[in-house]
């Protein structure tokens, strides 16, 4: 088994910014390995559009185009990459972390018996063989994992590399979705989809404004959601939030919700775990509105506040509107 | 309804970076200071949900935890929450298993103790970060398996109906039994002990199954750390001054607007 396989995600008609993240990575450990890449693009509509886009000087490209992989089904995903698996003989694959991958990947990689690492930072080639930099504790320690198996899987976190440049490459090819018959166990009886709070997609959102346990309440949340129709700024929030059911999951930025590259991320109330902090590590300028001094956010924020912010945001959102008329 | 959980003591997720240090083997890593180790948060959820359907249900609940010997902490506080037994995994060459290192030994513990309906696992262990155990495990015994589940909505003796969250939605699935699930913290708040059960707890004696005892052999890991960095923070925001909140908040907008941010 020889050379990298990265697997892309479609959205919509395009390609995600994850993938094409992803992609640069394998790039880079092509060059180290002077090995070629392959990639392949999974989706449910048609992905010439797509496949347009993902376009990074690969040997082929390969797209599993199929209505099956329009409502997520492990298996159906599993069955895909295999099969992709077995058509390029890859020493190592590469995709971007995400709420399917985290998915299936380790269904993957019980099935075929390949070691696997989820939610990286960097794939080196080191004398032990194929190394994953992986932040763990929820991102207060760093460990290097030597990853073993035909092939070595690895998923990578988003917003720590560079979109892959466009560059032509060979062959487009189209592949078959294995059919599968439907797992006895497990049916799939409906999607209820989640509005997004700030009406935005999260990972997208240039700007975001999130709330803590600090807002105190749900009856404070309005504080949020107005600074953000304000600000045009999609809304998110730490865990404590999202599990006391004050907006949904899909809102929770961090370590085991959404990894987020906005350009200005303001956290309001939030008080800076590492587990918080992994989510916005893409961030480029971090603001905090918080009481305590000695918060943690603190230390990853620009910019601070100290104060509560039931005085801060309401001032704060006034004058950034008389700045804009 | 035979339920066995896996619950795994981890150091506190609350401990920040600068009071860890690496042990000796450089790679593990513990807190300072005797912060007391602590069960992971998701699994301490599974618990939670496993006592909800026994109680509903009827039938037993088996809380398993791969780890040394003071992970019998982390056992007795699931049985003063309300678990009927608990066996602790434990032997020297377990040390440093990856996922599917440990996901063997639990799988041999699952076999062994035997007619198991449902396994609620926590979705990821706060310490690792893995997030694979559940999977390999379910693969090793056969179950269906879905992950993250933020709400079980209906049980019966042979099936549930639960919420699997993905990125933008909830997906509902209807699972037959016996099938594992991945526990996410949504779902519930974990119960504390009551004053009944910590006496109960203090007089569990827990029994320990080694490699012998489960018949497992020498695990080749699949995955082998080499090395750990702990990562300590230092920055610090520019704070904004004003008289009071409201001015700050302002002097915050201008600040913004002069370096061209909003
Ligand atoms: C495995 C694992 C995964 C996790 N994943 C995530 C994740 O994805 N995302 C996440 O967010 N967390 C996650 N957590 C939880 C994380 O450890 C923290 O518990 C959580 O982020 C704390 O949320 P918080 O900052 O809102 O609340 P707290 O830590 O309680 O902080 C509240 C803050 O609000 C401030 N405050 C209070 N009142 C006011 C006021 N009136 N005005 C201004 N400020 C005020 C306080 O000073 C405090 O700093 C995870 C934990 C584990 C173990």
């Amino acid at each position: 088994m020889a050379g990298i396989l990265v697997i892309a995600e479609a959205a919509g008609t395009g390609v995600t910014r994850e993938s094409l993240e992803t992609a640069s990575l394998a790039m880079r450990l092509a060059a180290a390995m002077q090995q070629p890449v392959c990639g392949a693009l999974l989706g449910a509509g048609d992905l010439a559009n797509a496949a347009a886009q993902f376009q990074c000087g690969f040997s082929a490209l390969l797209l599993v185009e199929s209505p099956q992989l329009a409502t997520y089904v492990a298996q159906q995903y599993v069955a895909a990459v295999q099969s992709l698996i077995a058509k390029v003989q890859p020493a190592v694959v590469l995709f971007p972390h995400t709420a399917k991958s985290r998915d299936w990947a380790p269904r993957l990689a019980a099935k075929i018996g390949s070691g696997l690492v989820l939610d990286c930072v960097n794939v080196t080639v080191e004398q032990e063989g194929v190394t994953a930099s992986k932040p763990m504790y929820g991102g207060g320690v760093l460990a290097k994992l030597v990853v073993h198996g035909d092939p070595a899987l690895v998923s990578v976190r988003a917003g720590i590399f560079e979109c892959a440049q466009l560059s032509s490459g060979g062959a487009v090819e189209r592949m078959e979705l294995p059919q599968l018959a439907a797992h006895p166990g497990i049916q799939h009886l409906e999607s209820i989809s989640i509005e997004g709070a700030g009406g935005q997609r999260l990972k997208d959102a240039k700007t975001i404004i999130s709330g803590g346990r600090g807002i105190g309440e749900k009856d404070n949340w309005h504080f949020i959601v107005e600074a953000a129709a304000a600000l045009g700024a999609a809304v998110g929030c730490s865990r404590p939030v999202a599990d006391a059911g004050w907006v949904s999951s899909s809102s929770q930025v961090g370590l085991s919700g959404a990894l987020v590259a906005p350009d200005i991320y303001i956290a309001v109330g939030i008080s800076g775990a590492i587990q918080h902090l992994a989510g916005i590590s893409s961030a480029k300028t971090v603001i905090a509105i918080n009481n305590d001094p000695e918060a943690d956010i603190f230390k990853r924020a620009d910019y601070g506040v100290v104060d509560d912010f039931k005085e801060v945001l309401p001032a704060f959102v006034e004058r950034i509107k008389q700045l804009r008329s | 309804m035979n339920i066995v959980v896996t619950i795994k003591q981890v150091e506190d997720p609350a401990t920040p970076p600068s009071h860890m240090v690496l042990g000796a083997s450089g790679k593990s890593v513990q807190s300072v200071s005797g912060v007391p180790r602590v069960m992971n948060g998701y699994d301490a959820n599974a618990v939670e949900e496993a006592l909800r359907l026994k109680e509903k249900h009827g039938g037993k609940v088996t809380v398993v935890s791969l780890g040394d010997s003071s992970a019998r902490n982390t056992l007795k506080r699931a049985i003063a929450m309300g678990a009927d037994s608990c066996v602790l995994l434990s032997d020297p060459q377990w040390e440093l298993l990856d996922s599917f290192g440990t996901a063997t030994v639990l799988a041999a513990a699952i076999r062994k103790i035997g007619n198991v309906d449902l396994v609620l696992c926590g979705r990821q262990a706060s310490d690792s970060d893995a997030g694979q155990v559940l999977y390999w495990l379910a693969e090793m015994r056969e179950f269906p398996v879905a992950s993250p589940i933020v709400k079980i909505e209906e049980s019966s003796a042979d099936a549930l109906v639960v919420h699997s969250l993905l990125e933008e939605e909830y997906q509902r699935l209807s699972v037959k039994l016996p099938a594992l699930l991945g526990i996410s913290s949504e779902i519930n708040e974990p119960r504390q002990p009551s004053p009944k059960g910590t006496v109960t707890a203090t007089r569990t004696m827990v029994p320990t199954w080694n490699a012998a005892a489960l018949a497992v052999g020498p695990l080749t890991c699949k995955v082998d750390m080499t090395k750990l960095e702990i990562q300590i923070r230092t920055g610090k925001a520019e704070l904004i001054e004003g008289a009071d909140g409201a001015a700050r908040g302002r002097a915050l907008a201008d600040k913004l607007h002069q370096l061209e941010l909003l």
